[in-house]
């Protein structure tokens, strides 16, 4: 949930993300779902010359179980914010 | 050393303890990464900052295999918790 | 949210785990991305040989296989000349997803 949440922050900031067959597809952030399945705009992909697969493709729904990494913009994220959020989850999911 | 196992009684104690802190992280495809943790969640899902990662690249030769290491870094990454084997606190 | 919505009755490509690329008409989906395509051709990419078609029909694909799903510039995908490309084809996904 507190990741789903982090996301729903990045929309329209741009993102590069790696696949788990070493795809890299940058793009900008339109939406993320409960499964972190991302859907990207203006795509291209990192290395066009070995990929051109994808050439013709300008939009993108990325199964979220397929990432393998997610690179962000570090200006987009305030990352006290980030720890305080996960002390809470944390604190929440294993009450005591 | 003490202490801090009288903090953890469960392994997420452990990473939450290491929230702020650089860690090491193996993951799944021979790679590995060392960065600061600001974020997880019970998947394993993370986000970490000033990362680098670590790929080990095997590469099968007649006489016996050679090993091939590449590093590459990442001012903000999330890294999804499937491919993620370990955490360690106290980055090598 | 992050849905397949805006893919309906679009030309799409697909792909898979296996590395295999499919394009087609998406012409329904379910919440847990199973995708119906209609219409489909699989493209096959080799580094010294033109890209190679076959037309598949009509397909259900599990969403479990499904990398990604892309929607086709149509006029920029009719403007690409498929025989003059050559790309190894894409890897398959070495490790499970858990």
């Amino acid at each position: 949930m507190l990741i789903f949440s982090v996301f729903k922050t990045l929309t329209d900031q741009i993102v590069t993300v790696e696949l788990k067959n070493d795809l890299c597809i940058t793009g900008t952030l339109k939406s993320v779902d409960q499964f972190l399945n991302i859907r990207l705009d203006k795509i291209s992909v990192v290395d066009p010359e070995k990929h051109p697969h994808m050439m013709a493709v300008k939009n993108c729904f990325i199964r979220g179980s397929v990432v393998r990494y997610v690179q962000i913009p570090a200006t987009a994220v305030d990352t006290q914010l980030l720890e305080d959020a996960t002390r809470r989850e944390h604190a929440s999911t294993h009450k005591r | 050393m003490a202490d801090l196992s009288a903090q953890v009684q469960e392994p997420f104690d452990l990473v939450r303890l290491s929230l702020s802190e650089r860690v090491f992280v193996k993951l799944k495809g021979e790679r590995s990464l060392t960065g600061v943790l600001h974020a997880y969640d019970g998947h394993m899902n993370m986000i970490m900052s000033d990362v680098e990662e670590t790929i080990l690249m095997v590469e099968p030769e007649e006489s016996g295999s050679t090993v091939q290491t590449m590093k590459r870094a990442m001012e903000m990454l999330f890294v999804r918790g499937d491919s993620v084997i370990l955490v360690s606190p106290g980055a090598r | 949210m992050a849905s397949l919505n805006g893919y309906i009755n679009q030309r799409v490509l697909l792909i898979l785990q296996d590395g295999r690329c499919i394009v087609g008409t998406l012409a329904g989906f379910d919440n847990r991305s199973d995708i119906v395509l209609s219409n489909c051709i699989e493209r096959t990419y080799s580094p010294d040989e033109p890209v190679e078609e076959v037309s598949l029909g009509l397909y259900l694909v599990k969403g479990d296989m499904i990398l990604l799903v892309g929607e086709l510039d149509t006029e920029l995908e009719a403007s690409l000349d498929l025989s003059q490309q050559r790309a190894e084809p894409l890897q398959p996904i070495r490790y499970g997803p858990d």
